[in-house]
């Protein structure tokens, strides 16, 4: 299959160090891709709180310019999947909708038939969990606390997934040779969706807050997620915490870019604003072991 | 999205009132939201536009996902926050991120500050996208000018 990269707005614009750690490890992985532009995927919190339908609107350009590629939307991102998954079936189920949403787009000669599917890149990496773990140059050893995030397990009726106990990220950890360790509501929300960033920075922090000191509590040597924003809000929030916890934030691609033996400053991973310096010097200690052995 | 509607589509006459949402809430354990008591003011036909505690939602769907009856309930806050936008009640803050959507296609636009970033770890400074595409962004704006988020911008502006 040809996958059309959606690396959505805040891998391109607040943390480009995911959105390079991304083609390394696809690249790396030799996934196939094409290159297609999108928008924003719009983001679920803010527009599609706003008004349901123009949401759709949006959502349904990006899938049709990934359609007119013959092309699947990979994501890297839990809102843009949710929000592009979740508009893929609710116009596939309501052909009110989808008639709605071709009239629009066919002002600007676009057109939404539902042929490209919309996948989380969790899900292609577990696909290629052998791959992957043959890829892998430098164990890093690393103790991992896993946020999965909401939207890449909800609504499970959507994503068909355990959403109580999922494991693959365990998996694709383990695979890589680090360890995961397990913290009280692990599965929680990091406070930023749903609007509540921008509109109550207040609530947000406290989620995070607490999230931070369970994630402290477990003494990982890392926070590791799978969705820009949350990543923002991991990074960038526990800035803004009164608490110093200082745990180093990767999204899962900038773990695998270390694994695979990509310096962190090609990365990077040194831009966060978290230091990433512990588990960078880690990584460099790991690569020399290799060529001392070699 | 009508009262009645919304009762409809997403089973909200089924509640038993167990507080299992309101039990599962991270938001609400911080804040003002009760989400028990919005389901129930919902299911009386109440106007519960002007509540404020709609929007300390982060919409992580776990009352969603542990309601025994199988309410929709994180799927109903986000309708009627449309209600609720449309009448007014909603956090200005978010008009800044939805105006930058609208008229550069990106929800969050690039700063020089993340440029630099790009440049300095050997990204293109333009990221390939439809915000930096004068043609494919013209194209966007003219699809934007006919939905009804854009009439709810103009008529803030």
């Amino acid at each position: 299959m040809t996958y059309a990269l959606f690396p959505g707005c805040i891998a391109r614009n607040m943390y480009p160090s995911i959105e390079k750690s991304t083609s390394l490890v696809f690249k790396e992985l030799g996934l196939e891709m094409v290159d297609v532009k999108f928008t924003c995927c719009p983001a679920p919190g803010v527009i599609r709180s706003y008004d349901f339908d123009s949401w759709l609107v949006i959502a349904a350009r990006n899938l049709a310019a990934a359609e007119e590629r013959q092309a699947d939307l990979i994501t890297i991102c839990n809102g843009c999947f949710g929000t592009l998954e979740a508009a893929h079936r609710h116009l596939r189920k309501n052909p009110e909708a989808m008639g709605m949403v071709n009239e629009k787009l066919s002002a600007i000669g676009m057109s939404y038939r539902g042929r490209s599917e919309v996948k989380h890149f969790v899900d292609v990496l577990d696909g290629r969990l052998e791959d992957l773990r043959g890829k892998v140059k430098v164990e890093l050893g690393l103790k991992v606390a896993i946020h999965y995030g909401c939207h890449y397990l909800k609504p499970s009726c959507e994503s068909g997934r355990n959403v109580e106990s999922p494991v693959v990220l365990e998996r694709i950890v383990q695979a890589l040779g680090c360890e995961s360790v397990d913290f009280p509501e692990r599965l929680s929300c990091c406070g930023a969706g749903g609007g509540v960033w921008s509109g109550d920075e207040s609530v947000s922090l406290k989620i995070l807050d607490r999230k931070m000191r369970f994630i402290k509590g477990s003494g990982a040597d890392c926070i590791l997620d799978i969705c820009p924003f949350c990543h923002l809000q991991l990074d960038q929030g526990q800035k803004r915490l009164k608490e110093r916890y200082d745990v180093p934030v990767l999204h899962l691609n900038q773990l695998i870019g270390l694994s695979f033996g990509i310096k962190d400053k090609v990365l990077g991973v040194h831009t966060h604003m978290v230091a990433t310096r512990d588990i960078a010097k880690k990584a460099k200690r790991a690569r020399l072991d290799i060529k001392v052995d070699a | 999205m009508k009262v009645a509607d919304a009762l409809k589509e997403f089973d909200l006459a089924k509640c038993v009132q167990c507080g299992k949402c309101t039990a599962s809430c991270p938001s609400g354990r911080e804040s003002n939201l009760r989400t028990r008591r919005l389901v129930f003011l919902l299911k009386s036909g109440a106007d519960i536009t002007a509540d404020k505690d709609l929007w300390a939602c982060t919409t992580c769907y776990t009352c969603q996902e542990r309601c025994p009856k199988g309410v929709k309930v994180t799927d109903a806050i986000i309708r009627i926050r449309n209600s609720a936008a449309r009448a007014g009640n909603r956090p200005s803050i978010h008009l800044t991120a939805i105006r930058s959507l609208l008229d550069s296609s990106d929800g969050f636009p690039i700063t020089p500050e993340i440029a630099k970033v790009r440049s300095m770890i050997g990204l293109p400074i333009d990221p390939w996208d439809v915000a930096h595409d004068t043609e494919q962004k013209e194209k966007f704006r003219r699809l934007v000018r006919s939905l009804a988020i854009n009439d709810m911008l103009e008529e803030s502006r």
